[in-house]
């Protein structure tokens, strides 16, 4: 390393190292701490080093703070990297989809006779449904992954914290008939004082405004028709593996679906009152199929890349 | 035939004879229970939720929306006193909403509902103040709270001229959900040109 070069080093790290000629010297084994950053000093690969550990640095502070993990029955935090836990899909590729098991903690949800509750269902199918996924090369997340209950916007800002999301909120009914499922996409919202003229089942939304940004609250309304479309295919797919559902997906103002700024589908499976957790459990594997299929589906069409 | 089966065959009718005055008395006791609880629960929803006479009121089919199947509210035509005040007449229809529905299977709202207060603004929009129970009573579900705030929409729209738009309140206070799934934060639209959309909440 020519002194030239050392010196600029020096100048853009800021150091103050003690004078060249001392550490050329040294010729003994180094005894403390100043005698190994001479050597180190004198070493031809210090620019590299130093390089390097700049953009190790950089990379470290600028990892992206993933939510949730994808696997894995502890308690999951925004720091865990998902690869951590997760079982190990071949090649995750595509659409993050951001799985939503309603309910949580001292929201039961609802409650069956048998002592069948909706937020343990509702738990037990995402983490089938994401295991399923994952073997199908998705990218999955959960939006909690044990019995808490994380508010409606902490359960939206992780779709919204992606590019290429889809959100997925999984419900079970009081009611209804057992062995039926239905996805539901969140109603357009008319404007607030109120319009001269009513709102329109055919009104279209008006697109994101040109910086880009949207109300948190109003997240949904960019993503009206393509949630729509994907509900749609998820209720085709539900209606074959699911006998006696709706023909065709429903609009309801599911508030889970309210500040999702992505593509968002609530999916209920009927009920915990006609069913037993067996057979709620079984629901999960044509669950997966229809979401798979649907997100495929979706991307394939010409709604592909909504974000 | 020996001493000891006469006796134990004497017992046994005897058990018989016994056994059917006591169902037959049983039978007669679950009536009156039936008909006390039936009769309590007049009496609790009399003290809870008076009915409401006005001096305009008329009777007419007025048009109820309870639930029809296990997914859907449909009309129910009942002839009832309406009054002619929109604010009286909105009270009396979703009374006899919660009140009134013709089988248990039918009903929309838990019994114990009631309607605390109810306003309509100039521009149209309808206020409903519940009590608690429309919340803490309802079971949980999109479908079912989905069910229930379309049976109150489609009542109001059918029977209350004007309306534009209604808000539901639970106990004087704006909600997030009404059983943990259902947006109660905005309004729902009334009487909209198009039904598909009558009852899309508007934020």
């Amino acid at each position: 390393m020519s002194a030239q070069s050392e010196n600029s080093v020096r100048r853009i790290v800021g150091l103050s190292s003690p004078p060249r000629e001392s550490c050329a010297l040294l010729r003994r084994a180094p005894e403390d701490i100043s005698d190994i950053l001479c050597v180190v000093r004198n070493s031809a690969f210090f620019p590299l080093a130093l390089l390097v550990a700049v953009v190790v640095g950089f990379l470290f502070w600028a990892r992206p703070a993933l939510p949730f993990t994808q696997g894995g029955d502890s308690q999951a935090t925004p720091q865990q990297a998902p690869s951590a836990v997760a079982p190990a899909p071949a090649a995750p590729s595509g659409p993050v989809i951001v799985l939503d098991p309603a309910h949580g903690g001292t929201d039961t949800g609802a409650r069956g006779e048998n002592g069948v509750v909706e937020k343990d269902v509702v738990l037990n199918m995402a983490r089938a449904v994401r295991e399923q996924l994952a073997r199908e090369g998705y990218r999955v997340l959960m939006t909690r992954n044990d019995d808490s209950d994380p508010s409606y916007d902490d359960r939206a800002a992780i779709p919204n914290g992606y590019r290429d999301a889809i959100f997925i909120s999984l419900h079970v009914s009081s009611t209804g008939t057992p062995g039926t499922a239905s996805a539901y996409y969140d109603q357009l919202a008319s404007p607030f004082p109120l319009a001269t003229a009513p709102a329109t089942a055919g009104a279209k939304l008006a697109p994101p405004a040109p910086s880009g940004l949207a109300a948190w609250d109003e997240a949904q309304r960019p993503y009206a028709d393509v949630s729509h479309h994907l509900a749609d295919l998820i209720q085709s797919d539900l209606l074959q593996s699911f006998a006696g559902s709706p023909p065709a997906s429903t609009a309801a103002p599911v508030r889970a679906l309210r500040s999702v700024a992505a593509p968002a589908v609530a999916i209920e499976v009927s009920s915990v009152s006609g069913s037993t957790p067996d057979q709620l459990a079984a629901a999960s594997g044509p669950l997966a199929s229809a979401i798979a299929h649907g997100v495929t589906e979706l991307r394939q069409g010409s709604f592909g890349g909504a974000k | 035939m020996p001493r000891n089966l006469k006796i134990i065959l004497g017992l046994l009718a005897l058990a018989v004879i016994v056994g059917l005055i006591s169902l037959r008395s049983l039978h007669r006791r679950m009536q009156r229970m039936v008909a006390s609880r039936a009769a309590e629960e007049q009496a609790r929803h009399a003290v809870l939720a008076p009915p409401i006479s006005t001096p305009t009121d008329v009777t007419v089919k007025a048009k109820i929306f309870w639930a029809a199947g296990s997914d859907r509210v449909a009309p129910v035509e009942v002839e009832m006193p309406l009054s002619a005040d929109p604010v009286e007449r909105s009270r009396q229809l979703l009374q006899a909403l919660v009140a009134n529905p013709p089988t248990a299977g039918q009903r929309t709202l838990p019994e114990d509902t009631t309607l605390s207060s109810f306003y309509i603004l100039p521009d149209g929009t309808a206020i409903a103040d519940f009590s608690d129970a429309i919340s803490s009573e309802m079971p949980s579900g999109i479908l079912s709270e989905e069910m229930a705030v379309n049976s109150i929409a489609r009542t109001l729209e059918s029977n209350v001229p004007g309306l534009r738009r209604l808000k539901i309140l639970i106990r004087g206070q704006e909600a997030e959900t009404l059983a943990g799934n259902v947006d109660l934060t905005g309004f729902f639209d009334l009487n909209s040109a198009v039904a598909s959309a009558a009852s899309r909440p508007a934020r």
